[in-house]
C-alpha cells in the first residue's frame, strides 16, 4: 500500500517543477561552500554538458563515435585562441566554440554517414581525436604546444568579471541550464524520436518518411556544438588549455560518465558527470587508485546496473523515465 | 480507373543473380492484391524495389503517375507508399505511443527553431499528434499498452502496433510483408478483416505478401504469382487457382 | 673527368641511402613483428567472439609486468618467467570470458567495449598503485654481439625479437591450418551454428579463445619487457598499434593482422625518418584514417554490405 502511495506522490508534472526549481536552489551554493568545492561544482557543470553531448551520440543515436574529446578540445582551443589573439569577449567566444564544434560534429558525421559502424567508427573517431591532439601539441606558434595556452587575465561575460569561481559559477550555471533545457526540447520532439528510431532500426526509419542522413548529421552537429560550448567553459575553468586534457584517457572518462549515469538519459548525464567529477578527487591521493576505482565501478555498473545509475531512480518511480514526447 | 502503382519491365540484378526479371503489373486503390510464390521467388525484393530499398536495374515504377524508381526510401514514403517488414520494423525500446508518433513524423509541422525554443506552434503540433496517436491506439484496443516499450508486448500486439504505425498517415498505397506470420488463427482472421476494411472502406491500395494460401484466396481481389523472379500468373483467386504454371511452380517446390 | 667523379658520387650516395633504408626496414620489421603479434591476438578473440578487446593493450602490459615481477622479485629465470606469465594470462583470459563477458552477453555490443576497457583500467590502476609512477628497466635479456652484414647492424633485440616472433607465428599458423584443432577453430570461426550442430561447445570455445588471445598478448608483452621501459601507460600505445595493424590488414583477417603489423612498423620508421620524427607517433592514426577513407576493408578484409 505504501509503495502505491509513493508512486502517486511523484508525478511527471511535479517532477518538472522540481527540475525548474533546482537551478534556482543552486544559486545559494556559492554562499555556502568554499572556493575549492565551488571549483568542483563548476567542473561538474562543464562535464554535465560534455556528457550530455556525448550521450546524444552514444545513447540516443546509438553510434560508437568517440569524437567527444575532439569536440571538447576544439571548443576549448577555439575560445582560448579567439580571446587571446582576437580579444574577443567571452560570450562571443562561447558562441564561436559552439559553431566550430558544430562543424567538427559535421565532419565526424561523415564517417557514420558512409556506413562506417561499430568498431570501425570507434577507431576512426578515436584517431580523429588523437590527430587533433597532435595538432594542439605541434601548432606551437598558436597553441603554445605542451605549455598550454593561457587565457587572458581579465575576462568579462556581459560586464561581469570572471576573476574567481563565484562569477564563473553563475555564468556556467546559466549556460548549463540553457543548454540542458534546449536539448531536452530537442529530444522530446519529432527530432528526438527520429534520432532514436535510427538507433532502434535504421532501415525501417526511412520507411516512415524520415531522412536518416539528415538526422544523423543533426545529432552529430548538436553534440559537437554542446561539447564545444563545454570546451569554452573548460578553458575558463582551468585557465590554461593543455593538449593532454583531450586524449584517449579523457574520452574514456567521458564514456564512463555516460555509462555510469545512464545512456540516452539527460538526468543520467548529470548523474554521471557528478559521479566521475567528484569521486576521483578522493582517490587522487594514491597513484592508480582513481583508475582502479574507475575500472571497478564501470565493471560493476555493466554487470548489475546496465542502464546506469539513473535506473535506480526509475525503480523509485516510473515518472523519472524520460520520454520522447511532450505531454 | 488509373492505376495507383505501375510497374513496367522491372528487373533487379544482384551481381549476376536476377532477383526480378521483367515484372509488369498494375495495382489499384481500394484493391487487395496478393503477391505469392515459393521461397526465393523475389517477393520481398519486389517490395524493396517499389519502396526504394533496392535499385531496379531496368524498367520503370510509377506511383500516382509519377516515376519513383531511383528515389530514396524516405522520399517514396513521403509520396504515400508505406510498408511493413518481414523481420518486424518496430522500435523495441520506444513505447507504443512513441512508435506511432514516429509514424506520424512527416505530418507534424514543427520547424527546428520552434522545437528547440519550445515555441507554441511546435508544442501545438506535438499535442495534436499525440491526440491522434492515442486515438489510433484506442481504435485497435491498444490504449492500455501505450506507455509500454513495444519489446514487452505480445507478438500479436506488436503486429498491431506496426500496422497502426504504418497506417498513421493514411497512405494511399500499403505494402504488407507477411503481416500474419506468428499470429494465432483468430488473430490472423482479424488482421485480414482489417486489411479488407482498409481497402474497401478507406480506399487504400494494398499489396500483400503472404504464404497462407486460404487467407490469400479468400482475402484478396487479385493475385500475382512470382517464381524465380518472374511474374508467371496474374488474375482473380479463381483464375490463379487453376493456372497450370502456378501449379507446376508450387508442385515443383513441394 | 667531372662525369666520372659524378658517377662515383652517385654510387656512394645511392649506396648510403640504400643502407639507411635497409636499416630502417630492419628495425621497422622487428617492431612490426611485435605489432603483428598484438594484432593477431586481438584478431583471434575478435574472430571467435566478434568482440574487440579495447583493454588488450593493458593486458599486454600486464603480461610484461608479470615477467618483470617474476624475474626481479621472484628471481626466476627469464624463460621460466615467460612461460608462467603466459599461463597466468591464459587463465586470466578464461576468467575474463567467464566472469565478465558471458554475463553481459544479452546487452548491447557497446557494453563489451566498455567492459574490456574497464578491465584494462583495473589492470593499469593496479600496476600504478603497486609501483607508483616509476618506470622500470628490465635487465637486458637479448644480449648479443651485434651482427654486421655489410653496413647493416643487427642488434640483439632486433635479432631475437624477429626470430622469436617468426617462430611463434609459424607455430600459430601451423596449428591453425594443419592440425585438427586448428580446423575445428576455423569451422567455428566460419559458423557457430554449424559448430553447435556437430557438437562443439561454443561457450567453452569462446573462453578458450579469450585465453589464447590473452596468452598471445602476453607473448608480445614478454618480448616488449626486455627492450623497452615498462610503465603502466604502455598499454595505450600498443592498443592503437594493434588497431592500426588490424585496420590496415583488414579487420578479422589473421594474415592481414600480421602483414598490417609489419607494414605499420615499417611505416613508422620510414615516416619518422624521412618526413618528420614527430610524425612517428601518429603514423598509426594516419594509417587508420587513410584506410577507412580509401578502402575500409583494408588489404585482406571483405567489404561489408548492409542488406534490408
Amino acid at each position: 500500500m505504501a509503495k502505491v502511495k509513493e508512486q502517486n506522490l511523484i508525478t511527471r508534472e511535479r517532477l518538472r517543477w522540481v527540475y525548474y526549481f533546482l537551478p534556482i536552489l543552486a544559486l545559494v551554493i556559492p554562499f555556502i561552500v568554499n572556493e575549492y568545492i565551488l571549483w568542483i561544482v563548476n567542473a561538474i557543470l562543464v562535464y554535465t554538458l560534455v556528457t550530455l553531448g556525448f550521450n546524444i551520440i552514444i545513447g540516443n543515436l546509438g553510434q560508437l563515435a568517440f569524437a567527444n574529446t575532439a569536440f571538447f578540445g576544439i571548443g576549448a582551443y577555439t575560445a582560448a585562441i579567439l580571446m587571446v589573439y582576437g580579444n574577443m569577449p567571452y560570450i562571443l567566444a562561447i558562441f564561436m566554440s559552439a559553431i566550430v564544434g558544430g562543424i567538427a560534429g559535421f565532419l565526424a558525421s561523415v564517417a557514420a554517414l558512409r556506413g562506417i559502424r561499430l568498431y570501425y567508427l570507434a577507431i576512426i573517431t578515436l584517431a580523429f581525436g588523437e590527430l587533433m591532439r597532435w595538432v594542439y601539441l605541434h601548432g606551437d606558434t598558436v597553441t603554445k604546444g605542451s605549455d598550454g595556452l593561457k587565457i587572458p587575465e581579465e575576462i568579462y561575460f556581459l560586464g561581469l568579471s570572471l576573476d574567481s569561481e563565484v562569477p564563473k559559477f553563475f555564468v556556467f550555471l546559466l549556460l548549463t541550464v540553457l543548454v540542458v533545457k534546449v536539448t531536452s526540447n530537442l529530444m522530446r520532439s519529432k527530432i528526438g524520436r527520429a534520432i532514436v528510431s535510427i538507433r532502434e532500426n535504421e532501415a525501417t526509419t526511412a520507411s516512415l518518411g524520415i531522412h536518416t542522413a539528415k538526422y544523423i548529421i543533426l545529432a552529430f552537429v548538436w553534440s559537437g556544438a554542446i561539447v564545444g560550448i563545454a570546451g569554452a567553459m573548460f578553458a575558463v575553468l582551468t585557465e590554461r588549455v593543455l593538449p593532454e586534457a583531450f586524449g584517449l584517457t579523457e574520452v574514456i572518462i567521458h564514456f564512463g560518465m555516460v555509462l555510469i549515469g545512464g545512456t540516452g538519459s539527460i538526468v543520467g548525464s548529470v548523474i554521471g558527470a557528478i559521479t566521475l567529477t567528484t569521486l576521483p578527487e578522493y582517490f587522487r591521493q594514491f597513484p592508480g587508485m582513481d583508475e582502479l576505482f574507475f575500472g571497478i565501478i564501470i565493471v560493476l555498473i555493466l554487470l548489475f546496473l546496465p542502464k546506469g545509475l539513473v535506473s535506480l531512480l526509475w525503480r523509485i518511480s516510473p515518472a523519472f523515465k524520460e520520454r520522447y514526447y511532450r505531454d | 480507373m488509373d492505376p495507383l502503382l505501375k510497374l513496367q519491365n522491372v528487373s533487379v540484378n544482384f551481381s549476376g543473380l536476377k532477383a526480378l526479371n521483367n515484372v509488369t503489373f498494375n495495382a489499384f486503390s481500394g484493391e487487395v492484391r496478393a503477391v505469392i510464390g515459393p521461397n526465393g521467388a523475389g517477393k520481398t525484393t519486389l517490395f524493396n524495389a517499389i519502396s526504394g530499398y533496392v535499385p531496379s536495374t531496368s524498367g520503370s515504377i510509377s506511383f500516382n503517375g509519377e516515376p519513383i524508381n531511383g528515389l530514396a526510401p524516405h522520399d517514396i514514403s513521403i509520396k504515400g507508399v508505406r510498408r511493413t517488414f518481414q523481420t518486424g520494423g518496430l522500435f523495441p525500446e520506444m513505447t507504443a505511443l512513441e512508435n506511432i508518433l514516429a509514424g506520424l513524423h512527416v505530418e507534424i509541422k514543427a520547424g527546428f527553431l520552434d522545437i528547440i525554443l519550445g515555441l507554441p506552434e511546435a508544442r501545438e503540433a506535438e499535442r495534436k499528434a499525440i491526440v491522434r496517436a492515442k486515438k489510433l491506439l484506442n481504435l485497435m484496443d491498444l490504449a492500455s499498452v501505450a506507455e509500454q516499450p513495444v519489446k514487452d508486448l505480445s507478438g500479436g500486439q506488436q503486429r498491431m502496433v506496426e500496422i497502426v504505425r504504418t497506417l498513421a498517415t493514411e497512405p494511399p498505397l500499403l505494402l504488407l510483408d507477411e503481416p500474419v506470420v506468428g499470429l494465432s488463427p483468430p488473430m490472423r482472421d482479424r488482421m485480414m478483416e482489417i486489411i479488407r476494411r482498409l481497402a474497401g472502406e478507406e480506399g487504400i491500395g494494398i499489396l500483400l505478401i503472404e504464404h497462407v494460401i486460404d487467407l490469400v484466396m479468400s482475402g484478396s481481389d487479385k493475385i500475382i504469382v512470382l517464381s524465380s523472379g518472374e511474374l508467371i500468373a496474374e488474375g482473380t483467386p479463381a483464375e490463379v487457382r487453376q493456372d497450370r504454371e502456378v501449379l507446376e511452380a508450387y508442385l515443383g517446390h513441394a | 673527368m667531372g662525369g666520372g667523379r659524378k658517377v662515383v658520387c652517385q654510387a656512394f650516395t645511392t649506396g648510403y641511402i640504400m643502407e639507411i633504408f635497409l636499416q630502417l626496414t630492419l628495425s621497422g620489421l622487428s617492431q612490426g613483428a611485435i605489432f603483428a603479434l598484438i594484432a593477431l591476438s586481438l584478431t583471434v578473440v575478435y574472430r571467435a567472439t566478434t568482440i574487440v578487446n579495447f583493454g588488450h593493450g593493458d593486458f599486454v602490459m600486464a603480461g610484461a609486468f608479470f615477467v618483470y615481477v617474476l624475474v626481479i622479485y621472484a628471481g626466476l629465470p627469464y624463460l621460466l618467467s615467460s612461460v608462467l606469465a603466459i599461463l597466468i594470462m591464459f587463465v586470466m583470459g578464461l576468467g575474463v570470458s567467464r566472469g565478465f563477458i558471458d554475463p553481459i552477453k544479452s546487452g548491447p555490443h557497446i557494453g563489451f567495449a566498455m567492459m574490456s576497457i574497464s578491465l584494462g583500467y583495473v589492470l593499469r590502476g593496479g600496476a600504478r598503485f603497486l609501483w607508483g609512477r616509476e618506470v622500470f628497466p628490465m635487465p637486458r635479456i637479448f644480449d648479443m654481439e651485434p651482427i654486421f652484414i655489410g653496413e647493416l647492424v643487427i642488434t640483439g633485440d632486433v635479432f631475437f625479437v624477429s626470430l622469436i616472433v617468426a617462430i611463434l607465428l609459424s607455430v600459430f599458423f601451423f596449428i591453425f591450418y594443419r592440425t585438427k584443432i586448428g580446423i575445428v577453430i576455423q569451422a567455428v570461426y566460419q559458423s557457430e551454428r554449424g559448430a553447435t550442430l556437430i557438437g562443439v561447445n561454443v561457450r567453452a570455445f569462446h573462453q578458450s579463445m579469450w585465453g589464447v588471445g590473452l596468452a598471445m598478448g602476453a607473448m608480445a608483452g614478454i618480448l616488449i619487457a626486455p627492450i623497452s621501459l615498462l610503465h603502466p601507460d604502455l598499454g595505450a600505445t600498443f592498443l592503437i598499434r594493434g588497431f592500426a595493424a588490424m585496420t590496415l590488414g583488414g579487420f578479422g583477417s589473421l594474415s592481414g593482422a600480421v602483414v598490417g603489423g609489419l607494414l605499420l612498423g615499417f611505416a613508422e620508421q620510414i615516416f619518422g625518418f624521412y618526413i618528420s620524427s614527430t610524425l612517428q607517433d601518429i603514423t598509426a592514426y594516419l594509417i587508420i584514417l587513410a584506410v577507412l577513407i580509401i578502402r575500409p576493408a583494408g588489404l585482406f578484409g571483405r567489404t561489408i554490405t548492409v542488406r534490408v
